[in-house]
């Protein structure tokens, strides 16, 4: 699915902020941002696949490539680490 | 207290849909002007939405005013439901 001129990318990458041994606060450990489709796609081509328009309409956009699914990274790790 | 009928409400999320596929394709064609099958797309989909509008107006009454909209019958514009209350 998330493929573009041959390579493939991912919507959400992570890195790791420094945690200091004074710091008070837990370690958050990896941190996360998105990286949404538009960023690999440059100037979009004619002819795009699309969804029909009841779907287009809830999922926010008209073609299927730039539909970015955001799920929170830090919700299913709150579950896990507390 | 007098509830809407599922109709009305099929009909005004068809209408959202046809006019955010428009909405979309005017942002595309804005930088695509030579698209001539989108621009295709976006005359279907303009003269769809005017079809459903219509379609509406005629069974549930004005949807814009200030002559946008044909009048009903009985001058019903400000007869709720409003749209936030629909």
């Amino acid at each position: 699915m998330y493929k573009q001129h041959g390579e493939s990318f991912t919507p959400m990458k992570t890195y790791q902020p420094f945690h200091s041994r004074f710091d008070p606060c837990r370690p958050i450990g990896k941190k996360y941002y998105s990286t949404p489709p538009h960023l690999y796609l440059g100037f979009q081509p004619p002819g795009l696949k699309q969804f029909p328009a009841q779907e287009a309409l809830l999922r926010g956009t008209l073609w299927e490539f730039l539909y970015d699914y955001y799920e929170n990274p830090y919700e299913s790790k709150r579950r896990t680490t507390e | 207290m007098k509830q809407l009928p599922d109709d009305y409400y099929q009909c005004l999320s068809n209408i959202q849909a046809a006019d955010f596929v428009l909405v979309e394709l005017t942002l595309y064609l804005d930088t695509h002007q030579d698209d001539i099958q989108a621009m295709e797309q976006f005359n279907q989909y303009a003269q769809y939405s005017k079809q459903l509008k219509q379609e509406f107006e005629a069974k549930y009454g004005p949807l814009l005013q200030y002559g946008n909209s044909y009048t009903d019958a009985n001058w019903s514009w400000a007869k709720s439901p409003w749209p936030w209350q629909v």
